[in-house]
Order: structure tokens, then sequence, then C-alpha cells
């Protein structure tokens, strides 16, 4: 059953939904970067929808890994400025770092999806093994 | 053999004279002249100032592009390995004319360049653009200012890699460089922290990015009935600027009417602005400038009336404090005209 | 509450029969070490190896991927023990007397995710920026059992230094300290009372608690799940917090700096001269943002119920703690108590870009580590205790970073402490 709070995870990790699809609201956009959550994610708090988790979760550097997951609100609450500088921040913060094209085995892919995956669960307050067992892949 | 540098100073500084000699037109000299001396010496042969340029400051303000020219074609001839002006302590003008002066050589002739004066220095607004030593705001700070200015121009001379702007005395150009302290960070931190509570001065190793946060006004309750300004950065004008808004560091705005007017059109409508990829902006000027939106609400009723005029710079470079003195003269206008709201578009 | 630290200075590591300290020298069986790691259930199901080597200042030695940096010590008067909550009893610690093996460290190495990073020079450029090329260390260098997951694995890890540590501490126990030193908090009305005119000062410890490889423990607790609280400063000599962060090399606090804490450190250097130095604070930097705003809402009512006068607030890592450096300067300025906040930057390659992710002006003294992303080519060192298989993906590192002469060619943030938070270091920028 769907957890009844009022969480949307936009995310482009594949273990995120696998783990919660089936317990939270999960936006899966696996074809967006990095950076095209973060600017999803700023247009849906500029349409008034919270912003529940910092998007520059984890000292992973936005060049490094592919992934990010970031939580907002189901419901449109109404806009926030506070919430509006935070992701814009987090947009320059990436634009920052020189980009890198190199090639990423899967274990480090799937090394950082867990990462991404277990920091969200941290802030959703959701037990990331159990998530992990139910889904029964060995990572 | 010696690097050669070309030094420009004021008519002060060359001993011609104070302000009653300050309309004295641009004079090239042979060698060091005044505060040349200084630098010469330390240099200690390593590099020598094969000419001197002296120009009043009254002469420089008023005929600032002349006078650019003159020196520009100077320099140019002569080839220098870098050029020197100042340093201009506290004098506005002088300052101004070092700080433009370099810049100019810098970018025109690409020959490293270096001036000197005090922080306040109207000049020392141009610190992101140059290198600018900063010096005590009288000329009895000459002594300390030299060999600084010296030391930092044979590193220039020699390509080698600046220090951070405190441990090379140069003004903080927004360029962030790595150094070894004298002392760990959480005892630097200490002390800071027993000047901040006992009233003394102290300099934070990272000044947070100035903002100017305004308060927004309170909601318009009816906007069906307001009148709506457009107001914008992006550069639209009228084709062809008649105005002629520079494409960088706007010295003005313009005000262009509307009225009557359903969209911006490519035939009729442009930017100036040469800060981003004009392309989208100039095959449809709604893009920055929405007036096409704004005439489909204006006809739905969603808002009273669009005003007749809009307002438009460019944001590129240009100084806050112009952008303020812009903005400050036609707030004034939009609120005689009874304009109610405005929507200011950035790119 | 008074704690004395009796420093045993430890000049020299060699591998040896019989374990002991003598004369500055550490010398140690490896094998010993070993067995006593191993008597840990966890280490025992996750670790497949470890091997030991030792890393002096000045050689040719490249120490890489770093997990954590560990001081030996060892409790020898008073209640409990090194590290509590997680190898000795959870007794609060802090009070009378811990011998200290200064000069050396455990260093824990070998890969815990595909993008491990941190690399120690023991000597060239590199060298400079690290505070761990100045020590002698036991390097332990750990192999995960095949198909363990990565959370029980740095547990395991984690552990496995910190009981490698306590090893070794224990050998000092009936060692007589070359230099002893007392550092003691008052209780509130004491302080005031003895140092009526000194203003009150209090130190803000951000402790890095986003979850996997981003922990760290008080006590033994998750920080994640604690609402921020006082401290005495001398629990933190004591191991009561302990780094189980891998991520972010650079500014990341090893439990070697939670131990050796520099603000806690140089506040003391001046308790009692020019302040009076009350206590330190913990909180959290949690990644939901009700947590950050409820755990800022936390340090500045307890600066405000302590009365403290001022503040240093100190960070961890790279990114969104900016925001919770913001917010507890933010609302601690705002209570009326004065700021002064170290932390560090990423200002891009060439220094131009904004510093931080967040700003406001009444940070308006901050103190610097430097920018992190500053480029660094580290020249090949004839030995490397690790592997350089992970140095092409760690942070700053990028495709070709391991180049063909063996030279790396990287930003400064792939050094283990270079900018640091705590102000462990000399570095700066401007």
């Amino acid at each position: 059953m769907k957890n009844g709070r009022d969480f949307l995870i936009i995310t482009n990790n594949p273990l995120v939904e696998r783990c919660l699809r089936e317990y939270y609201e999960v936006s899966f956009l696996p074809d967006e970067s990095y950076r095209g959550i973060l600017v999803l994610v700023r247009d849906k708090i500029y349409l008034g929808h919270k912003l529940y988790t910092h998007p520059l979760s984890g000292s992973v550097k936005p060049n490094e890994t592919p992934y990010k997951s970031v939580v907002i609100s189901k419901a449109v609450h109404g806009f926030d400025a506070g919430e509006a500088e935070i992701i814009s921040n987090c947009i320059a913060a990436f634009d920052k770092f020189s980009p890198r094209k190199r090639p990423l085995s899967d274990k480090i892919l799937n090394d950082f999806q867990l990462i991404d995956y277990t920091l969200l669960c941290g802030a959703l307050d959701y037990d990331a093994a159990a998530g992990l067992s139910k889904i029964n892949t060995p990572i | 053999m010696s690097y050669r540098v070309v030094h420009y100073i004021n008519q002060f500084f060359a001993q011609i004279g104070g302000e009653e000699m300050a309309h004295i037109a641009p004079e090239l000299r042979e060698g060091a002249v005044g505060p040349g001396m200084a630098l010469n010496m330390a240099w200690k042969g390593e590099a020598e100032i094969v000419n001197t340029i002296v120009c009043g400051d009254s002469h420089f303000a008023e005929h600032e592009k002349e006078a650019k020219a003159q020196i520009l074609a100077w320099v140019k001839e002569i080839n220098p390995d870098l050029f020197i002006a100042g340093p201009a302590f506290n004098a506005g003008r002088y300052g101004y004319a070092c700080a433009n002066v370099a810049l100019a050589v810098k970018e025109e002739l690409g020959i490293p360049v270096l001036t000197g004066m005090y922080e306040e220095n109207p000049g020392a607004d141009l610190k992101d653009k140059l290198l600018i030593v900063a010096t005590t705001n009288n000329a009895a700070g000459m002594r300390k200012a030299a060999p600084t200015m010296a030391k930092l121009a044979l590193k220039l001379l020699k390509g080698e890699k600046l220090g951070a702007s405190c441990e090379d005395g140069y003004m903080n150009n927004g360029v962030r460089v790595n150094f070894f302290e004298k002392e760990r960070g959480s005892e630097r931190a200490v002390k800071m922290l027993l000047n901040k509570l006992a009233d003394k001065p102290f300099t934070t190793e990272y000044p947070m990015p100035s903002f100017d946060r305004v308060a927004p006004n309170p909601a318009v309750k009816d906007l069906s009935h307001a009148v709506v300004a457009l107001c914008t950065s992006g550069g639209i004008v009228p084709k062809g600027n008649p105005d002629h808004i520079e494409s960088s560091s706007a010295s003005h705005y313009g005000e262009y009417c509307i009225a009557g007017v359903e969209s911006l059109t490519s035939d009729k409508y442009e930017t100036a602005h040469g800060g981003y990829d004009p392309v989208y902006a100039n095959e449809d000027p709604n893009r920055v400038l929405p007036v096409d939106v704004l005439r489909e609400f204006e006809r739905e009723g969603r808002i009273g009336k669009l005003y007749d005029y809009f307002y438009t710079t460019v944001g590129n470079g240009t100084a806050v404090a112009n952008a303020k003195k812009f903005a400050a003269e036609y707030a004034q206008k939009l609120k005689q005209a009874g304009v109610n709201a405005v929507i200011m578009t950035s790119t | 509450m008074k704690l004395e630290l009796g420093f045993i200075e430890i000049k020299d590591i060699q591998f040896s029969n019989e374990s002991k300290v003598e004369n500055g020298t550490l010398f140690i069986n490896a094998d010993a070490v070993k067995e006593f790691v191993y008597q840990d259930d966890d280490v025992k199901a996750c670790v497949k190896s470890v091997s030991f080597d030792i890393a002096k200042p000045g050689e040719s030695v490249r120490i890489t991927p770093v997990k954590d940096v560990i001081e030996p010590r060892v409790k020898v008067e008073g209640p409990g023990g090194e590290f509590p909550g997680v190898i000795a009893k959870v007794d609060t610690v802090g009070s009378g007397k811990t011998h200290v093996l200064r000069g050396m460290a455990i260093v824990t190495a070998g890969p815990i995710v595909g993008f491990q990073e941190g690399i120690i020079d023991m000597t060239g450029p590199g060298a400079d920026y690290t505070p761990f090329s100045k020590l002698n260390n036991l390097v332990m260098v750990c192999q995960p059992v095949e198909g363990v997951h990565q959370h029980e694995y740095e547990h395991a890890v984690r552990i496995a230094g910190l009981r490698a540590a306590t090893f070794v501490g224990e050998l000092g126990r009936n060692v007589t300290p070359d230099e002893s030193k007392t550092y003691e908090t008052l209780g509130i009305r004491e302080g005031l009372e003895k140092y009526p005119n000194l203003p009150r000062v209090g130190y803000v410890h951000m402790l890095q608690s986003q979850g996997l490889l981003h922990d760290t423990y008080v006590y033994g607790v998750d920080a994640k799940r604690t609402l921020t609280t006082i401290i005495y400063p001398t629990e933190t000599m004591d191991g009561a917090i302990i780094s189980g962060n891998c991520v972010s090399a650079c500014d990341k606090n090893t439990t070697y700096h939670h131990q050796n804490n520099p603000v806690v450190a140089d506040l003391f250097e001046q308790h009692g001269k020019t302040l009076n130095y009350v206590c330190n604070i913990i909180t959290n930097e949690n990644v939901y943002l009700a947590d950050k705003q409820r755990s800022s809402d936390w340090s500045a009512k307890l600066c405000r119920l302590l009365d403290l006068d001022g503040v240093i607030v100190s960070q961890e890592g790279f990114g969104n703690p900016d925001t919770d450096l913001i917010m507890n300067t933010k609302k601690i300025e705002q209570v009326g108590v004065k700021t002064t906040i170290i932390t560090d930057e990423y200002a891009g390659q060439d220094g131009k870009s904004q510093s931080l992710a967040d700003a406001d002006p009444l940070a308006d003294a901050v103190v610097t580590g430097g920018n992190a992303n500053m480029p660094i080519v580290l020249p090949k060192l004839d030995k490397v205790i690790g592997t350089l298989d992970y140095v092409d993906k760690i942070a700053g590192g990028h495709a070709g970073s391991l180049r063909p002469d063996g030279s790396i060619e990287a930003e400064l943030q792939v050094i283990t402490g270079a900018t640091n938070e705590m102000g462990f270091n000399r570095l700066s920028a401007r």
C-alpha cells in the first residue's frame, strides 16, 4: 500500500523506482540528467509544490554521480521564496563543476544508485535495507 | 636584457603642477619620471621604465576618447612588456584615468597591465577586470606601494603564478586563490570571534556575495483593473537601436511606445544585449518582453491595461549603481502615469 | 568536568614479534592486531582480509583510498573507555586521565564503494595539504567478503579501524607520558562566577549525518537521529564522536579530527584568558529540510539559553551542509549571539564561481579552508598502499586522472583532510 504522506519523489534513479514505487508516489524519469532533475524540481517549486529534501543531498559531487532524487509535495501548497532560492542555488552549484565525460562501470553506477537511494530513505525515514531485501536483488 | 615598461602618471606626479595644470594634453617622455624612479630602483635592473606618459586629469576626464587613442597609439608603437599606471591613491579622476587607460591597453593591445590606488577610489570599480594594487589614501603611502607594485610587476613580466590577493597586495578581484596562512583556521576563527565580540575590526576571509534584497510590495488586489507595465534588462529595443544602448555596461536606458502594438515582431524589434545568444530573442522579441501575452490578458480582461511605454536597458556587466539610477528614474515616471504593477524580465 | 591528556610521542613504528611502546617507538605485531580486530562478529562476517603497512613522513608513499584516520588513545583513570557506545561501554567519558599516542595514526584504507576516494601522500606537493603526512601511519588495508552489502561493510571497516586503534592505544597504558595537559570545563554558574568579565563562548559543531557513507556517531548513536544537544568538549577527546563518513575526502572530519578537534583545542587555549569556553553544541546535517530547520532552531535556542556571547560554527562536507551552516549562523545571530564560521569553498577550477551553495549577509565572519576545486598534480610515488584503481573515479579526479607516467591530475578535493572545515589546516583562500 502506498504511503499516505504528501511525498512525491522525483528521480532518475532506477533503484529508487524499484524499491519505493509500491510505497511512495515516484515520478521516475530515467532519461533525465542530474541537472534535468534539478530543473524539473525548480519548475515544480515555482508552481507551489513544497521542497522536502535538500536537492544537493550527499557529498558526492554533482559531476560524479548521474543520479538524483528529490522529494517534493504531491499537493500544491503555495510558492515559497526560500525553497525557490535553495533549488536555484543548487543549480548554480551544479554548474560550477566541470563536466566529466568518463565511462562508469555497472558496479560504480550501482554504488551511485545505492548512495542516492539510501540518502533518500534516510530523509523519508524509510528502512533502506528492508527496501533492498524486498526487491531481493544483490547490489 | 631587462623588461621594458611604460608608465602612466598625471600632471601632479610629473611635477608639472596641481589642479591649475590638470588641463594638459598627453605627452610622451623618455625614461622614468617621478614615482617611476622608485619602481626602477625596486626592479634593480630586472625591468626598466623606457617611457613615461603624462596626462592632465581634467584633460583625460573631458577628452577621454581622444586621450585614450593617443596613449594607445604610443604604447602600441613602443610595444613594452608591461604597462603600469599610477599609483593614484585617493585622487578620483587620476584613479579613473589609470584604471581605464590600463584596461584599454590590456584589452586592445594585449599587453599586461598593473595599476594601484586606494580601494575607495572610483577607478577601483574595475578591480575585477585588471590588477589593482591596494594603496593608502594619500601619497605618503608611496614608499609602501612602489615595492608592492614593483614586485607584482615582475611576477606579471615573468609570467609567474599570482599569489592570493592578500599575499601579493592586489585588490580582491573575485578569483579565489589558495595559499597557506601563518595560523591554522581554528586559531584564526577564535581571533576573529574575539575581535567581533570586542567590536574591533575584523576581516572575513570570504565576503558573502552582496545581495540587494527588495521586499516585495503587497500583491495587487485586483489585476483586472490594473495598469501593468513591461520593463526589461534583456535589451529589447526598436530595430536599429535608435538610442544606441550599449551591448554591455549600458550607460542609459530607453523608453519606447507600444501603444497599439499587438506583438513584437522581428522586423520592428531586436535585442541590443551582447551577453547572450540573440538568435531566439531576435526571432521573436516577445520571448524577452512578452507584449503578445500581455495583450491577450488585456483582451481577456485579466489585466486592466498594458501601459503604453516600456523601459529597457542591457543588464550585461552594467554597473549596479547605474542600474539603480535608471530604475529610480523611470519608476517615478511609471508612478506618475498611474501604473499599478510592473513585470520586469531578465534574460 | 576535567580531563588530563598524557601525550606519548611516537616517533617511529616498526613491525615486531612483540607489541609495545618503547622510547618513542611503537613496535607492533601485525598478527596480534589482526586477531584483536577479528574478535568482532561483524568484522568476521564482512571483512575478507586485512593487511598492515607502515607509512612514515617523507617516504615516497601514497595511501589510497583512505576511509578513516584514528589516533590510538587509552583511558587510564576515570569512568568509561575510548569510543564509548561503540568499543567501550556507553559510560560518559571526558574526565580522568587518557593517554594519547601522539604523532601516529591508524589509517583504514581499501575500497568501500566503487568511487572510493581519499589520498594521503607522505611526500611531495600532496603532503603539504594533508595533516596526516606528518604522522607515522599504521595502515590497515581491508578487503570485503564477496557479495557483502556496502552499508554492512562500511560498518565493519569502521569497527575494524576503531578496534585496531584500541589495541594500539592499550600499549600506551603503562607508558609515562612525555607531556601532560589538563582541560577543564566548569558548570554554568561556576564559570560565571570565576570569569565574570570574559565573553561566554561556545562551539557549534555540525556533524555530517546524511545517510550511508555520510554518517557520524555520538556515543554510538547515528547523529541523523539526534536533536541538537550539548556535550562537554573533553568528551570528544575520548572518542565520543566518531566518523562513518567516507565521502568528500578533503572536507570530511575523520575520527582523528574529532579526537583532536582544533576548535576545541584553540578555545581551551584562550579559556580563562580572553574568553570563557562554555561548551560544545552538536547539531546534525540532515537531508530532510524540516530537520535542517529544527536542528538550526535548536542550535540558536541553546546558544540563547546558555547566554552565550559568541560561537564558532564548524561544518562538514559539501553542498547541502552549506544550507545548515547558513541556517545556523543566521538564526544564532538573530538571537543576538555573534558567530564566526569555518567552511571551505567550491569556487570552480578557475576560482571564479560562487564558493558556497548558500549565503547570508549575517555570515560576516568567515574562515575558509581553501578552494577544493583547485587543480593539483601529484607526482608518481614509489609505493602505493591500497590501490590506484579508484583514482580515476574519485572526487575531483576525471577520466584520465591517472596519467601514463603514474602522476595524478586532479582537484585538491581528492586529498584527505585538505580543506578541513574545523580549521585544522593553515590553508586558506582569498
